[in-house]
């Protein structure tokens, strides 16, 4: 009697705990009902919106406007960053409660996509030629798997190259006749690059921006020879041109650049002066309180063209949750982030060109002279094309075995034969 | 001949005892129930805590989930494909490098400082805090700090070094000394709480004893290497457990002063692990790894044991 009584007791609390731990998590679902009596709250994960008080004052913008359709409605946002994206979407799926709106980047749509994480965004309207006609086309291989859409671009995050005028001149290399092709590059950053009297690059002649990760560089120079990384998610790297780039990298490293070479601040060493010629982001900072009118006017900014003029432009593309409980909900705050306004805002603080069709005429192009080159170098776009369902693994495998290509530890030719073959 | 080596009369130091019949039967069930009772927390909470994940780790490395609507099971590929994996052969051989190395240094350096404050030295409180204050200092800092040390441009380890006509180094991003760099700060770290547990199995090495082999004329070595090493012998078996463990489960350090590179240099099975479960969303893949860190923490362990037991018979 007594031990049943002890059991029931047992039972019950357990039940009340784990009553406790699910209690209001999973909302009704909104789709279908009218948006002026949904409820519920909309989970978005967004890298866009930097944890600052602008950042969190353009957000509000964006609630403010979404609520305007469904003012019943609660938005929780997660400010997370490309660092941490992947361990927020595993651990929310994981515990159950996926987010109804993602932001998330180039080379991850395809994956969750395939893994069914990722809604179809054709369900809403959203096509290839809505892409093209709206956005930036030149996203539409990173929004989609199997001929469907999964994302909508917000942000093109665009690349250039930078020279310092005053260190061509120095070299006696002219500034106006930069080298764009992977050899010419290599000549002219030898002869800029600056050693002490024991040999330590004291100037990196070329900064290659990748610190201690070459797989951005490997997509962009390769992409430069006129050849994408993938194609229709097969690999298109294991060939001469891959061999050619992969050893071209490793010829850079410890010549013109020391490996793993970055400021503290995680800046482009061409705007300290630390790299005479090197891989930018999109947008420069030519006031003060940035770089200066000084560094501003000693920058020159080109493409690459090793037979094909190329920018790499990853940028921020919102999905919504197969999962989610509020699709259409999900769908109208993919429209409020949308608003030319919004992107414009989004655009600035992150340094990057909102993903709208004219963004060469956008307030951010116009702001500084770096955006408006990327935004018009636009037409030139390049990423990793269209990655295979299993990029977030191949992600890793290419950082870690190109790094042991180039620092000598492995044959570049068998990494990329292996790269290839762990691709599917 | 001295009482202490008298054998006890058991009617003084033994168990009470009770008169059979059912008072006694009584006073063990209830004796039996008290010690489930105290038991149940602990039971309750290493049953959810701790069996519950481990039978579903050990489930999912036989499937292939991966965070998607739908997974299978897939045998013992997850256990072939990581035995051809040269990223996970890689985190197995720096783990049992680090491993190999960090404990039988740090548990040396952790005696040999705990001799030195066991003795009565001036500012003896102060060096014990300072020794301690590794351990609790969050790891995340510590590798800050220690990545500023191994700045190449302007730290310290470089800074110290360059006054004796060594070039500066890349501590971190050079393959060649990436993981013994992160080996030092892992020694470092894990010194204070050795030290302490040492320095209380010290105070209770029997002074009877040291005085008697001093009465016998034995010298400081001699002392160490008959009376208090024997002693000590418990207590190095905790300290070993407790290292394997600990440096088996390498992660925050690594993550944050070096995240397993320069290429897989100084990658290590939980950051392997927690890359392919959270990063490359292979959460059956990363569980069979799981397993197999957990069978090879067991088999290092196992021979702490052994050696342990070769020592007692020693």
């Amino acid at each position: 009697m007594r031990r049943s009584a002890g059991l029931a007791v047992l039972v019950a609390a357990v039940g009340l705990v784990a009553s406790a731990c699910g209690n209001g998590v999973i909302d009704k679902s909104t789709d279908g009902v009218p948006p002026a009596e949904a409820t519920g709250t909309l989970r978005v994960l967004l890298p866009s919106f930097p944890a600052s008080n602008d950042g969190r004052k353009e957000f509000a913008k964006v609630v403010a406007d979404f609520s305007k359709k469904y003012p019943k409605m609660k938005v929780e946002p997660d400010f997370a960053t490309y660092n941490n994206l992947n361990e927020k979407i595993s651990t929310s799926i994981a515990a159950g409660i996926p987010y109804d709106v993602m932001v998330t980047g180039v080379g991850w749509v395809q994956p969750f996509a395939a893994k069914r994480i990722f809604a179809d965004l054709g369900d809403f309207g959203v096509t290839p030629d809505v892409i093209k006609s709206k956005s930036v086309g030149a996203l539409i291989p990173a929004v989609s798997y199997q001929d469907r859409i999964y994302a909508y671009p917000l942000l093109a995050d665009a690349r250039a190259v930078a020279l310092r005028i005053s260190a061509f001149k120095e070299a006696g290399l002219d500034p106006n006749d930069p080298p764009t092709s992977l050899a010419e590059i290599k000549v002219a950053a030898e002869k800029l690059t600056k050693r002490d009297k024991d040999g330590n690059i004291t100037r990196s002649g070329f900064d290659l921006a990748g610190a201690t990760s070459f797989r951005q560089p490997f997509v962009t120079f390769l992409a430069s020879t006129g050849t994408p990384l993938y194609i229709n998610q097969e690999p298109n790297f294991n060939n001469e041109k891959g061999l050619e780039t992969l050893n071209w990298i490793k010829s850079m490293i410890n010549n013109v650049q020391k490996y793993g070479q970055q400021n503290a601040a995680q800046q482009p060493l061409v705007y300290s002066g630390e790299a005479a010629m090197g891989i930018v982001g999109g947008a420069i900072d030519c006031s003060e309180k940035g770089l200066g009118q000084a560094t501003c006017d000693d920058l020159k900014f080109f493409r690459f063209n090793s037979g094909k003029e190329i920018e790499y432009v990853g940028g921020d593309l919102a999905s919504i949750g197969s999962r989610s409980r509020h699709k259409e909900a999900g769908f109208a705050f993919i429209e409020s982030l949308t608003q030319p306004a919004t992107l414009d805002a989004m655009a600035k603080l992150n340094k990057k060109l909102p993903a709208y069709k004219d963004a060469a005429n956008s307030p951010q192009a116009k702001s500084n002279p770096l955006s408006k080159f990327v935004a018009e170098g636009l037409p030139f776009a390049v990423n990793e094309n269209s990655p295979p369902s299993n990029w977030l693994e191949m992600r890793f495998n290419f950082d870690s075995q190109l790094t042991q290509a180039v620092l000598g530890q492995k044959d570049p030719a068998k990494v990329l034969a292996n790269l290839a073959g762990q691709s599917r | 001949m001295s009482a202490t080596l008298e054998r006890p009369s058991p009617t003084l130091a033994g168990p009470r005892t009770v008169a059979p019949g059912k008072d006694s039967r009584r006073l063990i069930r209830s004796q039996l129930r008290a010690g489930w009772v105290l038991i149940a927390p602990a039971l309750l909470h290493s049953g959810i805590f701790i069996v519950i994940p481990v039978v579903f780790a050990i489930a999912l490395s036989f499937t292939d989930y991966s965070f998607g609507d739908s997974w299978a099971w897939v045998g013992f590929q997850n256990y072939s494909d990581l035995f051809n994996d040269a990223d996970f052969r890689a985190a197995l051989w720096n783990t049992i490098l680090y491993a190999v190395v960090v404990i039988p240094i740090s548990m040396a350096i952790s005696l040999f400082i705990a001799l030195g404050l066991n003795q009565k030295i001036r500012g003896l409180a102060f060096f014990r805090t300072a020794f301690y204050i590794p351990t609790v200092t969050a790891t995340v800092a510590v590798a800050t700090i220690w990545l500023w040390i191994y700045n190449p441009g302007s730290g310290l380890a470089n800074g110290f070094l360059s006054l004796f006509g060594f070039a500066p180094n890349s501590w971190l991003s050079d393959p060649g000394t990436a993981l013994p760099s992160l080996m030092v700060v892992g020694i470092w770290q894990g010194l204070g709480t050795k030290i302490i547990i040492y320095l209380a199995a010290l105070q209770g090495v029997s002074r009877d004893l040291l005085e008697s082999a001093s009465l016998d004329g034995a010298g400081r070595w001699q002392k160490f290497a008959n009376v208090t090493w024997p002693a000590l012998g418990p207590v190095q078996f905790f300290v070993l457990i407790t290292s394997i463990v600990g440096t088996f489960q390498v992660f925050d350090l690594v993550y944050v002063m070096t995240k397993g590179g320069p290429g897989t240099e100084t990658t290590v099975l939980v950051l392997d692990i927690y890359q392919n479960a959270f990063q490359a969303l292979r959460l059956g893949y990363a569980s069979a790894e799981t397993v197999i860190m957990m069978i090879l923490i067991a088999v290092f362990i196992g021979l702490g044991r052994l050696l342990q037991r070769a020592d007692v018979n020693d």
